[in-house]
């Protein structure tokens, strides 16, 4: 089948790993990213809550119109956005064809676009706030609103350990396909190749939670070494990590732009109404 | 009758088995986002996750600390660096996945035992199924408000979330759950414990329950409760909250909505003071939370 091979055929390890590296250390550089973390995590909260309950299609689509422009502004991969498109349409399109099924019609469609209008509202702010960023500014934004240390410290230390972690990965999985042996037909569908590194990257787990243990031995003592359970619970300390965030004009501006766009959009549905 | 000894574990060695557990299940989650899933219609072959490496650390290591490990791994590697953070219904999944690893940790009393283990593999995966899949039927409740209105949307919901549980237990449950958790735990016992500094632990081994049921833990549960109650009841009021609001909007004009304005805009101030005199007071009391662990 095609599709298949085309899927094995772009998924080697080397393009995940490249398009991983390109989403997790991309940005930095967009517009968005020179915002205070608070502020956008507070932007985020208020776009990730409110189109739920929200029924007027003028509101969501003002909102996501908005999102939209903001995702642009904060230059993300495209890989992202077909990760996303596809995941949408995975989760409503079936919806919608199973309700055809059971009598619906093509009316039943309106209130799944305006799930459809939710839904990617919610991922769009997301993306914007969370891959526009730099984990270190999200990580500190974090901590700063309250979120316990070990937490913002998993954020940062998992951008960092991430190519280690896939260097590694990569070669345990290496030298097991060295000494294994492929199939020699590979099926319907591919289904015994598939099924082939399926089990290896099972396998490929063992010698893997072995090297993860012992280096995440080596990460705690590094960081019991700098103080870090007592810093963290110091708040004196804290403060002294997070003294670097202010609230600057642009954050005021982003913020109230926000408000004042949304404030609009409520005011023109009222008004159509 | 002999003593049991208490896991008690040094705050390091918390530290540890969540920074281990993170950094597995995170990076397995990477692979799974991006494995293809094979799709019959709506019946799809999936690899949901790879369940078998927090199943297999929370039976050998404190199930806690891995099962909250593991759950922010997931957040952390398979969302936002993927960029498909989904915001505040990561917390769900966050909670019923962590849950869940801990009741099939727990539920292991000694990692040798392959009943157990693979009894407790299962569990943990229905459980986890069960409660998302409930989760996700809520959430189209909520997200379209004439959800009785529209012919057929009930049943459609219904069977798609019945589908996908039944695939995920019996397909990924018993390929990536139950068959590799019952292959590493007893390869891995004895051995990863010592990495870490910790003593393997064997049928007299006791969980220090006192520490883990805490009177904290107690009321931030009976709060999560409370909170899936309200959700739940939101739903069910949902189509009379559009009305609602019409009808407001058609007594008050267009002032309704500056008035819903202004109390959100309350809402948020009164929010940002409560944090603001919660920062002032944490730092008068000091280090009060100095010997929490800080998983």
């Amino acid at each position: 089948m095609q599709l298949v091979r085309n899927w094995f055929n772009k998924i080697s390890l080397d393009r995940i790993q490249l398009e991983l590296m390109n989403t997790a250390y991309g940005s930095g550089y967009a517009s968005l990213s020179r915002l205070d973390p608070r502020g956008l995590l507070i932007w985020y909260l208020f776009f990730a809550i409110v189109p739920w309950f929200l029924n007027s299609y003028i509101v969501l689509a003002g909102m996501c119109l908005f999102v939209i422009i903001t995702t642009v502004l904060s230059r993300v991969t495209p890989f992202i956005i077909l990760v996303l498109c596809l995941g949408l349409i995975g989760q409503v399109g079936w919806l919608f064809i199973i309700s055809l099924f059971f009598g619906g019609d093509i009316s039943s469609a309106l209130p799944l676009l305006k799930l459809t209008l939710k839904l990617s509202i919610v991922s769009l702010a997301s993306i914007t706030v969370f891959s526009g960023m730099d984990p270190e500014k999200i990580s500190d934004g974090l901590l700063a609103l309250g979120v316990p240390a070990a937490f913002s410290f998993s954020l940062s230390y998992g951008y960092r350990i991430l190519p280690v972690l896939f260097e590694e990965f990569r070669n345990v999985l290496l030298s097991y396909r060295l000494r294994g042996k492929a199939p020699e037909r590979h099926g319907v569908l591919y289904w015994r190749l598939g099924a082939y590194y399926l089990k290896l990257l099972v396998y490929a787990f063992f010698p893997l939670m072995l090297a993860t243990a012992k280096r995440s031995r080596t990460t705690v003592e590094a960081l019991e070494t700098r103080g870090f359970s007592y810093g963290m619970n110091n708040p004196a300390a804290k403060k002294l990590k997070l003294s670097h965030l202010k609230l600057q004009r642009r954050d005021v501006l982003f913020l109230g732009g926000s408000a004042l766009y949304v404030a609009l959009l409520f005011w023109t549905s009222a008004t159509l109404n | 009758m002999n003593r049991k000894t208490l896991y008690t574990l040094t705050s390091s060695q918390k530290m540890m088995i969540f920074v281990l557990s993170m950094s597995l299940y995170g990076l397995s989650n990477m692979f799974t986002e991006l494995i293809p899933e094979f799709r019959l219609g709506p019946i799809e072959l999936s690899v949901e996750y790879f369940a078998f490496i927090p199943l297999t650390l929370c039976m050998l290591f404190h199930p806690l600390y891995a099962a909250v490990g593991a759950a922010l791994g997931e957040v952390i590697f398979g969302e936002l660096m993927l960029g498909q953070f989904g915001g505040l219904g990561e917390l769900e999944k966050f909670l019923t996945f962590s849950f869940a690893m801990y009741v099939a940790g727990r539920m292991v009393r000694n990692p040798q035992n392959r009943l157990q283990v693979g009894t407790a593999a299962i569990t943990g995966v229905i459980i986890h199924q069960l409660c998302s899949s409930l989760v996700d039927i809520g959430k189209v409740w909520i997200g379209v408000e004439e959800f009785e209105a529209v012919p057929g949307l009930a049943q459609s919901v219904v069977i798609v979330e019945g589908v996908g549980f039944l695939n995920d237990v019996l397909f990924s449950g018993i390929l990536f759950a139950l068959l590799p958790t019952l292959y590493l735990v007893p390869r891995l016992y004895g051995k990863i414990e010592p990495l870490l500094g910790i003593k393997p632990r064997d049928k007299s081994t006791k969980y220090e329950a006192a520490g883990v049921i805490s009177p904290k833990l107690v009321l931030s549960g009976i709060a999560l409760a409370l909170i899936a109650f309200g959700a739940e009841s939101l739903s069910e009021t949902d189509w009379n909250f559009g009305e609602w609001d019409s009808g407001l909007a058609d007594r008050l004009g267009s002032g309704a909505i500056w008035l819903s304005i202004a109390a959100a805009a309350v809402v948020a101030i009164i929010v940002l003071l409560i944090l603001r005199a919660k920062r002032t007071r944490s730092i008068q009391t000091g280090d009060e939370s100095e010997n929490l662990p800080y998983a």
